[in-house]
């Protein structure tokens, strides 16, 4: 009967260790458009083009919101307000409609991009919820200060990545 | 069930022959005399029962098993159970399943006999098991909220199905409380064979698994009755 004590008492030691239960998210749930920003000169000596990092003195970037009907409102809150030295942009993607498009002002002038993309539920847990993924379709500018932009990985995620890369 | 069936009979045929081999070595006359197979246990479960009590309803989990005695050595299993969850996380999404599951294994009993002493009833049993369920479950609400854009979007899966199947390395303790009544514990490091891809809809609860995870450790307590 001792011996029978003795397996219950660890029976439930063991019991209460197997209780603690962890309840939060330890995953990433940000997924974030990343842009880079770079400036391509002909280096007349070597005669090649040479790509480098261009950074830009002060940035203002909002969402513009377009809704069914083709209308633009811009987005109260402003993702960089007149933040300088910018040379890499991290930008929220819409998680509800396909469709991100952005109002840029470098130093003075003033572009649009607009990013098409397919969205996806992606299922982290219980405790983390979902988030959204994004495939990034089509993306759209005015050529104002950008010369071109290039997708460089179709696939936004929660793996920090270089999607885009503006030119100047 | 039927292929659990033939799965018993073809593990007790194999014992028999390995049993049967051993015994020829030494004497013939001995085997008449051996039977095999030393008895039959029922037992259930009450370490799930408490759990279930323990965590109010978030999961449950009852079970039971039978268990054949060959000649004091191997223990062949079958246990059966039904387990489920009801669970809201902290960001109020709905998680629901129930299911049955089972097991199958063989134990074997570790204490060494001394040369013609009666069999002890005590036992300490280490084995191996392998588990099935094939389950349906509900995550609902489940939102997103994008909180720069705006807008939400909630999505409710209803009906999923599930099959898991996983392994466990058991260790326990089987001591003869009263006449044939048999009490014990039963410690399982339980691992999961097939385990869901990152980004799909997984279920957070496996009936007879527990919590899903790639590895989960489990306890039993089981009252028996040996025929």
């Amino acid at each position: 009967m001792k011996q029978f004590i003795y397996i219950l008492l660890i029976s439930f030691l063991l019991f209460g260790a197997s209780c603690t239960k962890d309840e939060e998210c330890r995953k990433n749930r940000y997924v974030n458009m990343e842009i880079g920003l770079y400036h391509v000169s002909f280096n007349a000596a070597t005669q090649v083009n040479v790509k480098s990092i261009l950074s830009i003195d002060s940035l203002t970037l909002r969402g513009i919101n377009v809704d069914a009907s083709g209308n633009e409102s811009l987005v109260d809150s402003i993702l960089y307000n007149n933040i300088k030295s910018v040379n890499k942009l991290i930008l929220p993607l819409n998680k509800i409609k396909e469709q991100s498009k952005y109002l840029v002002q470098f130093n003075q002038v003033m572009d649009t991009i607009t990013v098409f993309h397919k969205n996806t539920e992606y299922y982290l847990s219980l405790e983390c919820g979902c988030i959204k993924t994004f495939s990034i379709d089509t993306v759209l500018t005015t050529n104002n200060f950008i010369d071109s932009i290039r997708i460089t990985n179709h696939t936004v995620d929660n793996n920090n990545a270089e999607h885009l890369q503006i030119y100047n | 069930m039927r292929s659990t069936y033939k799965y018993i009979i073809s593990l007790l045929l194999l014992f028999c022959v390995i049993s049967v081999r051993a015994q020829e070595k030494k004497d013939s006359t001995e085997l008449a005399k051996t039977k095999l197979l030393k008895g039959i246990t029922f037992q259930a479960d009450i370490a799930s029962l408490v759990g279930s009590f323990l965590s109010k309803g978030e999961t449950y989990s009852t079970e039971g098993g039978v268990q054949i005695d060959i000649n004091n050595k191997f223990y062949p299993i079958v246990e059966l159970g039904f387990g489920g969850a009801n669970k809201l996380s902290a960001d109020n999404i709905g998680f629901k399943t129930n299911g049955l599951f089972g097991r199958i294994g063989v134990d074997i009993n570790l204490l060494k006999k001394k040369k013609d002493a009666k069999p002890s009833n005590n036992l300490f049993l280490a084995g191996a098991r392998i588990g099935v369920t094939s389950f349906s479950y509900d995550v609902t609400n489940v939102s997103i909220t994008d909180n720069y854009w705006g807008g939400t979007e909630i999505f409710n899966y209803q009906n999923q199905s599930a099959t898991k199947v996983w392994f466990e390395i058991v260790a326990g303790v089987r001591v003869e409380v009263f006449k044939n009544i048999y009490m014990g514990w039963t410690v399982r490091n339980k691992n999961l064979l097939n385990q869901d891809k990152e980004g799909k809809l997984s279920s957070w609860y496996v009936p007879g698994f527990g919590i899903n995870a790639s590895g989960n450790w489990g306890i039993s307590y089981t009252l028996g009755y040996r025929f």
